[in-house]
């Protein structure tokens, strides 16, 4: 071998600066905001100066305000409410379905690999496009899905509910016919997970399918034989092999549904009432819409970066037990 | 047991055909909306005249179009939207134009060299795609607000948006490309270097062109990223406005033009689909970085 020890840092090299000049200073560079008074509104004082006789450090100009103001600003405690039960509910629902679709199109006929064909559809569906599509079709005088669900869901409900009215119980209202979907705030923060849930489920799904792919089929082929029946198969066999795979997407997809931003933006504008802000959405509203405060944004997107950080490093962790 | 067996490949069929319907509505409908007229748009009706008046509203200039003799009203702020499918193209291009060739070498030289720091160095990039794009965002707003070139600041240009798309795709490309290097067996860079090849000779002549059909898929994975990424778009991007952000112009007096919004939001997604279908079979690996086998 004639292999240059110094070869591998030229090759890196181009590449690792790029990316330190991209990720490494801005996250710099947000810190150092963060703990100062900066709005653009104004000039901005900062506490490094250049002064004739050198560098010069004004500690008086650094406070840690903007990270006490975040946690007593009840708009941005509602953010991570917001954020939260949207994870929850994109998360639960996405793995949930996903591993449901996996489990139907692995094995079969033509209509099974069709499926597996268009699971890849909403990939190629942007996210604000994803959202505008969604905030159309749910639309209450309009939409497509607001036509489906009142005509598949809540009127046959109601049928139902009208015999049991009948009997001489209890009286149990009737489900409104004209909910309007996205201003209520309830369902506006559901048909956001929704939509997200209709980009990620099919994606989930497939790498689904490639773990159960990965699994030897004699084990599966073991258990019929010994009787096991299909939903006994799929908990006590299915999936607790698919345990470490289920993590790991699982963690991922709670990473991407954490940064939410695009479809707040195009779906809900994050109303109504706020009932749908996610903490970036938030932060984008204070840092460049509502108000121009670029340190009080920054100290709200470092409470993020170490929100993430612990969910990366249990990503990492866990991808890195799997090898 | 037949009996039963044959209502469990009913209730499967009726799953797949459920599964089917609801992943494909949305980009139906969306087709659908963008040939409808007008007036049909805000109707739930699936039979109507096809029409390419849509397509062709959002590609003119002028805010009132004459069609078969009756006066159509533009949005407001309706724009032509050509110039933002040229922003689209020329900001997604230049960034795999230079994102790629930088990944590539990289990437090489993660997967075959052992050098101090090579595993902690891939591990690092690997966490930089979990930090949050408004972190990034804020200081490079500031940043390009106040560096001009040609004199003009680089907040809302081309190059403004290329720049900070690095941050999400280069790492993304090392990884992707890493992948595929590891995959390709090391013999014939052996021989290269018994037959008395140096380190950059094996690289560009025997390596490069083996992990071509790799390079391509990543390459592909990044358009689409740059392509469908907005929130960069929208903080760096602003009055240059890429397609995503673009959308946003079909709203007028009225609302949303939601047959200008569907005929906008099927240009931005034809040229990803056919994409999304020539990656189809590397597409789990790149939304996992190989996480998921």
């Amino acid at each position: 071998m004639r292999k240059k020890r110094w070869v591998p840092w030229l090759l890196i090299g181009p590449a690792l600066l790029v990316i330190i000049l991209t990720t490494i200073y801005p996250l710099l560079a947000a810190l150092y905001y963060s703990f100062h008074k900066y709005n653009l509104r104004r000039a901005p004082q900062f506490a490094i100066q250049l002064g004739e006789s050198g560098i010069h450090i004004d500690w008086s100009l650094l406070s840690l305000e903007n990270y006490t103001r975040a946690f007593s600003d009840s708009r941005f405690i509602n953010s991570l409410e917001v954020t939260f039960w949207f994870t929850v509910f994109s998360v639960g629902l996405s793995v949930v379905i996903g591993l449901f679709i996996a489990v139907i199109v692995q094995k079969g006929g033509w209509l099974h690999t069709l499926t597996k064909v268009l699971l890849i559809f909403p990939f190629a569906v942007s996210p604000a496009l994803k959202g505008y599509s969604w905030r159309f079709m749910l639309n209450e005088n309009y939409g497509i899905y607001d036509l489906l669900i009142d005509s598949l869901l809540v009127k046959p409900l109601n049928a139902l509910l009208s015999l049991l009215n009948a009997l001489p119980l209890v009286e149990i209202p009737y489900i409104s016919e004209s909910i309007v979907w996205l201003g209520d705030k309830f369902w506006a923060l559901f048909m956001l997970a929704m939509s997200e849930t209709w980009g990620w489920a099919p994606l989930i799904a497939l790498m689904f399918v490639g773990a159960l792919g990965s699994i030897d089929e004699q084990i599966f082929e073991a258990a019929r034989i010994d009787g096991a029946n299909r939903v006994q198969i799929f908990f006590r066999v299915t999936l607790p092999l698919l345990r470490p795979v289920i993590l790991i997407v699982t963690m991922l997809k709670t990473i991407f549904s954490l940064k939410m931003f695009d479809q707040v933006v195009t779906m809900t504008g994050g109303g109504p009432v706020r009932a749908t802000q996610t903490i970036n959405y938030y932060i984008h509203q204070m840092g460049f819409v509502r108000s121009l405060d670029i340190g009080y944004a920054s100290a709200m997107s470092y409470i993020l970066v170490i929100v993430l950080t612990i969910c990366a490093a249990l990503y990492v962790a866990l991808v890195l037990n799997r090898d | 047991m037949t009996k039963s067996l044959s209502l469990a490949k009913m209730l499967e069929t009726a799953a797949l055909l459920l599964i089917i319907f609801f992943i494909v509505l949305p980009i139906v409908w969306l087709a659908l909306t963008s040939i409808k007229p007008q007036e049909k748009a805000y109707t739930t009706d699936i039979v109507f005249t096809p029409t390419a008046d849509n397509f062709r509203i959002i590609f003119s200039d002028t805010s009132v179009i004459i069609n078969a003799g009756t006066e159509r009203e533009r949005g407001e702020v309706g724009r032509n939207m050509l110039p933002s499918v040229l922003n689209s193209v020329v900001v997604s291009g230049a960034t795999i134009l230079i994102a790629i060739p930088l990944a590539t070498i990289a990437a090489y030289a993660f997967s075959r060299y052992l050098f101090l720091g090579n595993r902690a160095l891939l591990i690092w990039i690997l966490t930089t795609q979990f930090i949050p794009a408004i972190v990034v965002a804020i200081p490079f707003f500031t940043l390009f607000r106040s560096i001009e070139i040609f004199e003009r600041p680089l907040l809302g240009t081309q190059l403004g948006l290329i720049i900070v798309n690095m941050s999400i795709v280069l790492p993304y490309a090392i990884w992707m490309i890493k992948g595929f290097v590891d995959a390709l067996p090391g013999e014939i860079e052996e021989a290269a270097y018994v037959d008395g090849c140096n380190d950059f000779q094996v690289l560009f002549f025997i390596s490069l062109p083996l992990i071509r059909p790799g390079i391509l898929v990543a390459s592909v994975f990044a358009f689409i990223m740059s392509w469908n990424e907005f929130l960069f778009a929208l903080i760096i991007g602003r009055e240059m406005r890429t397609m995503q952000v673009a959308l946003m112009t079909t709203s007028g007096a009225r609302g949303i033009m939601w047959e200008q919004m569907a005929a906008a939001g099927l240009v931005v997604m034809l040229p990803i689909f056919f994409l999304a279908m020539f990656i189809r079979k590397n597409v789990v690996y790149g939304l996992t970085m190989g996480a998921v086998k």
